[in-house]
């Protein structure tokens, strides 16, 4: 048997295995390693088809960044809010799997009966060895041909991580956040002349005689902008 | 079989793929069906790279390579969407979120 072989079939083997514990694991977080080992092992396929670029982003960005991403909000939410409660109903629980293995001896069939047609492009492995290696062939697909896409997926991804910050902030910030304010008791108005609104030009001397009444003023701390509204004596 | 053709890639690919189906269809917690959907994507890309090696291009790997950034938005969108949600209903079961059905 030869070493390609073997290797694709120790490989290919425990990624099976590590996806199958995956989808039966009760607990998310051995799921989420699970899922980083299924990739560690299919980034070591790519490794045996000659893209190593991909193997490389692979295991940065699937197993690295999304994956710490997945423990982290695992960490993030309150445990007893992630078990499963009624578990689906107990139909779905036999036919998505029938499903499932159908569909797998369908494209099963598919691949076993399919014939390779059409022309073949020029990335062969003497060429790709002439530019330098698969990676280098790769940069310049991707920064010739594949320029505008690789720019809007850029901004795909900026988008992606402005919509998280505003998706995951508190509906109510006034719910975490104690509001902080100069005090405005009642009362320390006063220094403005009556009737203060849009209509009447405040004076610098009403500039400066607020002024010393807001050096003078406390620092005041509460949940809700509202809830201080004594006067307080000095 | 017994040399390493592009069909055991693609066997490999249609198998990760219909397990990560089987996720999908049977679990019922949020995180882990997006888990499974993540691996549906990285079951594609295989046999992407194994179609791109098979007709000595490069294209196959230029759109895995798109897909795994797609997937990383997709993945920081959905997991806050997963916090908001599991802050507003106390859970991340998928069967629990029926507020449109009521």
């Amino acid at each position: 048997m030869a070493w390609n072989l073997l290797f694709f079939y120790l490989l290919g083997g425990i990624s099976l295995l590590a996806a199958i514990g995956m989808v039966v694991a009760k607990n998310p977080v051995h799921s989420a390693i699970f899922l980083v080992l299924t990739l560690f092992n299919t980034a070591g396929i790519f490794v045996m088809l000659g893209a190593e670029f991909l193997a490389a982003a692979q295991v940065i960005v699937y197993a690295g960044a999304v994956l710490v991403l997945m423990l982290f909000f695992l960490m993030l939410i309150d445990p007893q809010n992630l078990p499963e409660r009624g578990g689906g109903h107990p139909v779905q629980r036999i036919i998505g799997p029938l499903l499932g293995v159908i569909l797998l001896l369908e494209v099963a069939a598919a691949i076993a009966n399919r014939a390779v047609s059409g022309t073949t492009g020029n990335a062969t492995p003497e060429n790709i060895a002439f530019v330098g290696g698969s990676t280098q062939a790769f940069g310049n697909l991707i920064f010739t041909q594949y320029l505008f896409t690789f720019e809007v997926v850029s901004l795909v991804l900026l988008i992606g991580v402005v919509g998280a910050i505003v998706l995951a902030l508190p509906e109510r910030l006034g719910e975490r956040l104690s509001t902080i304010s100069l005090g405005h008791p009642r009362g320390t108005d006063a220094a403005l002349p009556e009737g203060t609104g849009a209509a009447v030009p405040v004076t610098r001397a009403d500039r400066q005689a607020t002024a010393a009444l807001e050096a003078t003023r406390e620092v005041i701390l509460v949940r809700d902008p509202d809830a201080y509204t004594e006067v307080k004596s000095r | 079989m017994t040399e390493l053709s592009t069909n055991h890639f693609l066997f490999l690919s249609a198998a990760l793929f219909v397990i990560g189906l089987m996720g999908v269809l049977v679990r019922r917690n949020l995180l882990i069906m997006f888990m499974c959907v993540e691996l549906m994507m990285n079951a594609v890309n295989l046999s992407l790279v194994a179609f791109a090696r098979e007709t000595d291009t490069m294209f196959g790997e230029g759109f895995a390579l798109f897909t795994i950034a797609v997937a990383a938005a997709e993945a920081a969108v959905g997991l806050a969407i997963f916090l908001a949600l599991s802050r507003r209903a106390h859970t991340v079961d998928a069967d629990e979120f029926h507020a449109l059905y009521d």
